[in-house]
């Protein structure tokens, strides 16, 4: 009985990771196809240089040098990673269908949602170890900028690290929108509704004070409509900037945000699995 | 046992796909197409141009959704993942990823069956050598021939040793020892009693290889035979023939 149950549990298991490794297989291929696209690297120089100009502005203000090298530093990170997203991630299907490789996947015993979940790991992976990467650059030239006490520059790091750590949620979410729109339309069209979306999850409470000043009664719901739909990113702004004057939201908060964007995310995966298994290849 | 063996590899019924053109103008595809190949057949599916060959095969594998008719592959309904997992595919001019190495290609399509470790790194080196191409394995698809990149297309098709094989122009782009090589990979397939499934421009490889010949004129399957019941000497001239008058004008 104890030996049948043992192998009914490597059956569950075995067929777990039979689920999960054309997952992995897609994901892998989608960190290779992005990783080694030589645009990432450009970013990434990029954002090494964007580091380095803040040293050198920072040396010229007197007592800001360092808010001077966060601030550029980060937005150099956010707006690199931001770009990657949107770009990579509108391209995440549509290069697929265009390029046919989508026959290599689906004449092979794949799901619709093993492949969206694939492409959304693979590229958000490759963000994470981008973000990293552009993340220890400007450590280094915080460290150069002022190398201070160990204790201090362990806070600091701890600053830039949650801080990051909330623009990669954010990422994550746009990395999902956008390759939800690419399931449906062309990487244009993608880029355009991904930003969008990310413009309006920056206003949402301006959605809620526009439908207020509506009095036809349609577009009174369209915008009431929107803004219960769509993501409010102003809270999650609010604190990354909190954070980058020393004040860490509490569990609460951080458990809030966490759930907020990655329900967001799951909900966006879904409908692009749906989308995808309706669809017909061309 | 003997029920699944005398079971139809391909058995379509009454098949029938609209297409839209770029203009969104839809038209008949295929139109009524009725098909049953035995296990262990070398059937070989000619056509002009837009006969609807391609749309076939893309039915037979469940990428497209017929708008009528019945299609059971190896018993299943198209595209069912019990049957996919029996399958081998290889595209007319094969879809690449350029920024993955041949083996890394190779290793991405057997993960997809759901295989890993040493089996499929052996799988894989058997394959290389198969194909003649060991020597570029670690090189970018990207840098590859027509012809070698046809080459590691079928060797991705044989990754998990299907039982019923796709072969979509398999000896486009290929130099005349490519093909020779191709066929000697096929006749080995024979050999080991795989089904196979081929479109195909060039007769003379149809009439070299297959047993049952069909005749695909716009969308309409127009004439079907066993290939030595129309030349017992596998003479290409004379299937040529037989092709051109069972093609409407």
């Amino acid at each position: 009985m104890e030996h049948c149950a043992e192998s009914q549990g490597q059956k569950v298991t075995a067929k777990k990771a039979g689920l999960l490794l054309p997952v992995f297989a897609i994901a892998s291929n989608t960190f290779k196809e992005v990783s080694r696209d030589k645009v990432v690297y450009t970013f990434f120089v990029f954002a090494v240089i964007i580091s380095f100009f803040g040293l050198a502005l920072g040396s010229l203000s007197v007592g800001q040098d360092l808010r001077i090298i966060l601030d550029l530093g980060m937005f150099g990170i956010s707006t690199i990673g931001g770009i990657i997203a949107v770009f990579a991630g509108a391209n995440l299907v549509y290069k697929e269908l265009e390029k046919k490789t989508c026959y290599l996947i689906f004449t092979k015993p794949v799901r619709p949602w093993q492949f969206i979940l694939g492409k959304y790991l693979g590229l958000a992976l490759c963000l994470l170890v981008l973000i990293a990467a552009m993340a220890v650059f400007l450590a280094l030239t915080v460290y150069i900028a002022d190398p201070g006490q160990l204790l201090v520059f362990k806070e600091r790091l701890l600053l830039i690290g949650a801080s990051l750590l909330l623009t990669y949620l954010e990422l994550l979410l746009i990395i999902a929108a956008a390759e939800f729109f690419s399931t449906f339309s062309s990487p244009i069209m993608s880029v355009v509704f991904t930003i969008a979306f990310w413009f309006i999850g920056h206003s949402t409470a301006s959605l809620q004070d526009l439908a207020k000043l509506f009095t036809n009664s349609a577009l009174k719901q369209i915008a009431n409509f929107l803004y219960w739909t769509l993501p409010d990113l102003k809270t999650l702004t609010q604190t990354r900037s909190a954070i980058m004057y020393g004040q860490f939201p509490n569990s609460e908060l951080s458990i809030y945000l966490t759930a907020y964007l990655v329900s967001y995310v799951i909900i966006l995966l879904v409908l692009s699995a749906m989308v995808s298994e309706k669809r017909e290849l061309p | 046992m003997n029920a699944q063996l005398s079971q139809a590899a391909i058995k379509v019924t009454n098949l029938v796909k609209r297409r839209e053109t770029k203009l969104l103008k839809s038209f008949l595809a295929i139109s009524g197409i009725n098909l049953e190949i035995a296990e262990g057949v070398t059937y070989g599916l000619v056509g002009p141009n837009g006969a609807g060959k391609t749309t076939t095969i893309k039915l037979l594998l469940g990428l497209l959704k017929p708008d009528g008719g019945e299609i059971k592959v190896l018993g299943k309904p198209a595209g069912e993942h019990e049957a996919l997992r029996r399958i081998g595919f290889l595209p007319e001019s094969p879809y690449f990823y350029s920024h993955l190495t041949g083996r890394e290609y190779l290793t991405f399509t057997g993960q997809l069956f759901g295989m890993q470790g040493p089996a499929l790194q052996n799988r894989i080196g058997e394959l290389l050598h198969l194909v003649s191409m060991e020597n570029k394995a670690e090189e970018r698809t990207g840098t590859y021939s027509k012809g070698m990149l046809q080459r590691l297309g079928m060797a991705a098709a044989l990754v998990n040793d299907p039982d019923l094989l796709f072969l979509d122009e398999p000896m486009s782009g290929l130099d005349p020892l490519g093909r020779m090589d191709m066929r000697k990979i096929i006749i080995a397939l024979k050999e080991k009693g795989k089904t196979i499934f081929f479109n195909s421009h060039l007769l003379p490889d149809v009439a070299h290889l297959c047993d049952k010949v069909g005749v695909l004129s716009q969308g309409k399957l127009t004439a079907e035979d066993d290939l030595l019941s129309i030349t017992p000497e596998r003479n290409a001239t004379v299937l040529e023939e037989y092709f051109l008058s069972h093609i409407e004008a």
